[in-house]
């Protein structure tokens, strides 16, 4: 998939601007210090989404032209999928931990989640009792970050605060996302089912 | 923990800790219409969590249909024009 890093065009750096500034208002709160530390991408304009549109609109001509005869249908929409993530991946500019690492894993992703939660499990076996009591008390906060951690990529092991940052960018992308590909199905002619032509 | 500097920085970071739960709590739709002080922490994860699978899953379907979509419309070749209307509405 390194021809998606190609597509990659030098975005303007207005754009960026008026996007943060316009995060800062909607948020309200005096956000001075963390807007620094990592620097918003303005998921929300809608050159952001644009840019998203064209390159995923690329990206899923390429794959429907590699594979076109040889690769089964229910593989194909997991591949868009893929796609999909990883332009979105791109566009975050390499600004976000949660981007790099989906460019940075391997194209069958899935399988290494699954083949990871089954280590797991063999592991608590060989446990001791008391640590595993231990676990059971943790604090609700934090067994929930770590489910939020599991959810975001990339962000098993950060800490707290960078865990909270990568999510409300990751929130953000992933609507813009939806958006983007509610926009194209709707293009393609998939408002309705009896829109289909032929 | 006792230590003085200690103090100081767990201080910095629990500030920065709730700004951000806030920042958070913002883009959850669910949540953001109440007053920040009576949603705890813990509300605030769990529904982050329900929030961000619910829009995987809104990808992954969007995803099925994409494809859907392509395949029956015969679009290795996407209409030029549809497109631009698209990209620069």
């Amino acid at each position: 998939m390194a021809s998606l890093e190609s597509i990659v065009d030098p975005i303007s750096s207005e754009t960026y601007q008026e996007g943060s500034q316009r995060k800062r208002r909607k948020i309200g709160h005096d956000a001075g210090n963390d807007q620094d530390s990592l620097p918003a991408i303005p998921w929300r304009s809608e050159t952001e989404q644009r840019t998203y549109s064209s390159k995923l609109v690329e990206a899923l001509r390429r794959v429907l032209r590699q594979g076109s005869s040889s690769t089964a249908k229910p593989r194909l929409g997991r591949d868009v999928r893929e796609v999909a993530d990883r332009v979105l991946a791109v566009t975050a500019r390499g600004r976000t931990r949660w981007s790099r690492a989906i460019l940075a894993s391997p194209l069958s992703r899935r399988k290494f989640q699954r083949q990871h939660k089954k280590v797991k499990k063999a592991a608590n076996g060989l446990k001791k009792p008391e640590v595993r009591r231990e676990r059971r008390r943790l604090p609700a906060v934090q067994r929930k970050a770590r489910v939020l951690g599991r959810l975001v990529p990339g962000c098993r092991k950060v800490s707290f605060p960078s865990l909270l940052e990568e999510t409300t960018d990751y929130i953000s992308a992933l609507e813009m996302q939806v958006r983007a590909m509610t926009a194209l199905t709707e293009l393609l002619g998939g408002g309705a089912p009896a829109n289909r032509l032929g | 923990m006792s230590g003085q500097k200690s103090c100081r920085a767990s201080n910095l970071n629990e500030n920065e800790i709730n700004d951000l739960v806030w920042r958070l709590q913002a883009l959850l739709p669910r949540l953001n219409r109440r007053t920040d002080s009576r949603v705890s922490v813990s509300k605030i994860l769990k529904e982050t969590c329900s929030h961000i699978k619910k829009l995987q899953k809104e990808v992954e379907e969007l995803s099925e249909r994409v494809i859907e979509l392509m395949e029956s419309a015969d679009i290795t070749e996407i209409d030029e024009e549809s497109l631009r209307r698209l990209l620069l509405h």
